[in-house]
């Protein structure tokens, strides 16, 4: 009786750096399968695993998985790209960025395949995998044999806990473990099989690919299958839970505040230029009469440091970049991962606080009334000032994508934002000279603050759709 | 392969000196202006270098941009070669013009740079993208994802410059004037016009010369490239 398939890779070619990796490559992964994926370092196993994912473009072919008997084409060379269902994913650098406790990356491994876990469950899980004494510690202050483990568990539990049959994709699993740890592994690999969900594993360990049904090899970008062993005793998993709706986006944003929340670098990194910005300014021009010389100029000086704060390079980058991390999340939540890392790392709160300190500090000799208006509406151009901090995040993310994204002069691509800016700066200046006015001419302000947001809206649309063409 | 660069380094060569015979008829041979339409008549003779720059960068930009769709719709090599040379050229070219265009401005309006300046501003931002396209290609790995990026990167500079000049140039009108479009009213001299129609042509020359050559130097860097895998390959081996 042929396996029904949960995912499925067709004719895909695929090249990475100079050279074509995989070429015409199909390959079916069933309901209850292990196949391991074998072949020397470089051959393309990473390749395949990832083309599995979803998250490598393709110069031909297609991957499809299939979910209740619907199909669900997760990417194709055309750039055609929709999230793939919940699965449990392990990449070779782990995935997990070291800010996160081990206990939260587990439920965040869960939560985004909809599986909503107990502290019980967890603490069961992290047991299981001898992790259980580190469940509060950050990732960065495990060993690498257990930060190995953590990421190993967090591939493996999406399924462990599922109910319905799900795709498994390990790379370089035993990489790291030690005996008893492989052993762990090899259990829970039939057990998962035997509760029908199909596992497609990397490795050049012939120990953990004798517990596969299929072997495939990859040599000079072709594959050959033979039969595996099928050996090894399935462990005793926790029971499955019922899972709800998959929510990898909803997950993704609470991740990313959280992680500032523990250490609130980006709110550091952006403020501290920005204060620095005001304080110059103030030392600079506390003698000189800016209203009645050029509102222009004072309406730059206040909204400079509230943009300096805006197109900073945002902490989420160098997190993402941290063992592969922004790719996990790119798996699991297909081409949305972008646009909703543009917003969650952006710097949403900041600009509004720093425009109206940036006003008090400034404005000393402008007469009262004219500041009393000012700050009535300060607000608006503040606001504004959010959406150009989103749309610099995303460019700051489409350099990202760069293998050596730090080698990468990014500011370059930032010099597009100045145009919103002086968008802003003239909206201001024209509310310090006239008031605020709500007038639909091109010199209102509220006019100039919508034109500055649209440009900022185009800007970023560019930067999160053009790349996941 | 070697008569093809033969004849790229030539049509260069010929590009530079006619660039050359440019600046000095625009700086010996043309006429002033007149004195009583232009703040700094003198310096005017810039634009002979100035506008042939502007022009040989905006088929810089278009050659980046039509490289950028190809490798996005059919990752073509050839594309790519085009994204490669088209940012080379399009630094230089635009570098040409944001270089010139203030040492005219400083003089003629007073200031080097005027951020309403829809021109200037764009090809500051084109110039950006070239640079930092030209960076990267230079700092990362060569690859398909980093060729999506940088293609990405390519077409988002080429999209994103007209809309947002035209949304600029609605709201916003601080430009003293377009310069040739208040010669011509006022009458352009046909000496002038002859200079500066020779260095567009020479300009156009200099860039088909550095296309050729830099398109030779790439298949070269390719064939070297090859080479060097074989070597790996032997060396595995």
């Amino acid at each position: 009786m042929p396996i029904s398939p949960l995912a499925q890779v067709k004719g895909i070619e695929v090249h990475r750096g100079p050279s074509k990796v995989l070429e015409g490559v199909s390959v079916n992964l069933g309901a209850g399968e292990v196949v391991s994926v074998m072949g020397n370092n470089g051959s393309g196993k990473t390749t395949l695993i990832e083309a599995f994912a979803g998250i490598l473009p393709l110069r031909s072919g297609e991957v499809i998985w299939h979910e209740r008997g619907e199909s669900i084409l997760v990417r194709d060379s055309d750039g055609r790209r929709n999230p793939p269902p919940p699965m449990g994913l392990t990449l070779q650098k782990g995935g997990i960025s070291g800010e996160e406790t081990v206990s939260e990356r587990l439920a965040v491994s869960l939560s985004v395949a909809g599986i909503h876990s107990h502290e019980e469950q967890i603490a069961d899980l992290l047991g299981q995998w001898g992790l259980r004494h580190r469940s509060e510690d950050r990732v960065a202050h495990l060993s690498g044999g257990l930060r190995r483990r953590l990421s190993i568990l967090c591939g493996l539990a999406p399924a462990v806990l599922s109910e319905t049959p799900r795709v498994v994709l390990l790379d370089e699993p035993s990489e790291g473990l030690d005996d008893s740890a492989k052993e762990t592994l090899k259990g829970w690999i039939r057990a998962l099989s035997s509760r029908n969900h199909g596992i497609l594993v990397a490795t050049h360990d012939k120990d953990l690919s004798s517990c596969a049904d299929r072997i495939l090899t990859i040599e000079d970008r072709i594959l050959s299958e033979s039969t595996g062993e099928s050996s090894g005793d399935p462990s005793q998993l926790p029971e499955p839970v019922q899972s709800s709706e998959q929510r990898a986006i909803s997950s993704l944003i609470r991740w990313s505040i959280r992680m500032e929340l523990r250490n609130p670098i980006e709110t550091v990194g952006r403020a501290t230029p920005a204060i620095v910005a005001i304080l110059l300014s103030y030392a600079l021009m506390m003698d000189y009469d800016l209203q009645s010389h050029d509102s222009r100029l004072l309406a730059a000086l206040v909204l400079a440091p509230a943009f300096i704060a805006s197109i900073s390079s945002p902490a989420l980058v160098s997190r993402l970049s941290e063992s592969d991390c922004g790719r996990w999340w790119d798996a699991v939540s297909g081409p949305m991962a972008r646009p909703a890392f543009s917003i969650s790392g952006a710097s949403i709160l900041l600009p509004i606080p720093v425009t109206y300190l940036s006003w008090l500090v400034l404005s000393g000799s402008v007469d009262d009334q004219v500041s009393s208006e000012v700050l009535t509406w300060l607000w608006i151009p503040a606001l504004a000032m959010m959406d150009l901090a989103i749309a610099s995040t995303a460019l700051h993310l489409l350099v990202s994508d760069l293998s050596r994204s730090s080698a990468a002069p990014a500011p370059l691509l930032l010099v597009v934002m100045v145009w919103p800016f002086l968008e802003l700066t003239d909206a201001l200046s024209s509310i310090i000279d006239n008031g605020m006015t709500w007038g639909l001419s091109i010199h209102d302000p509220l006019v100039t603050c919508i034109v500055a947001s649209l440009l900022s809206a185009l800007v970023w649309l560019s930067a999160v759709l053009i790349p996941d063409y | 392969m070697s008569d093809f660069r033969d004849s790229a380094v030539i049509i260069t060569l010929v590009g530079l000196l006619c660039a050359t015979i440019t600046a000095f008829l625009g700086f010996f041979q043309a006429p002033l202006v007149d004195p009583d339409s232009w703040n700094a008549p003198g310096a005017y003779r810039i634009l002979y270098w100035h506008v042939p720059f502007a022009w040989s960068s905006f088929l810089s930009f278009c050659l980046l941009f039509l490289g950028s769709v190809s490798w996005y719709v059919k990752r073509s090599e050839r594309g790519w070669s085009m994204v490669v040379i088209g940012s080379e050229l399009g630094l230089l070219f635009g570098l040409g013009v944001v270089i010139s265009g203030p040492i005219w401005g400083s003089v003629e309006w007073g200031v080097p740079w005027d951020w309403g300046d829809v021109r200037l501003n764009t090809y500051a931002l084109l110039s950006s993208v070239a640079l930092f396209l030209v960076m990267s290609l230079r700092s990362q790995p060569d690859g398909e994802e980093t060729r999506d990026t940088l293609a990405a990167v390519g077409l988002f500079g080429f999209i994103l410059v007209p809309i947002t000049a035209a949304a600029t140039t609605l709201w916003r009108n601080r430009h003293p004037g377009v310069i040739l479009r208040e010669s011509e009213e006022t009458g352009v001299d046909p000496e002038i016009l002859q200079v500066m129609g020779f260095g567009a042509i020479s300009f156009m020359v200099l860039f088909i010369g550095l296309v050729l050559l830099n398109y030779s130097i790439y298949n070269l860097r390719a064939e070297l490239e090859s080479l060097n895998r074989e070597i790996d390959k032997e060396g595995a081996n």
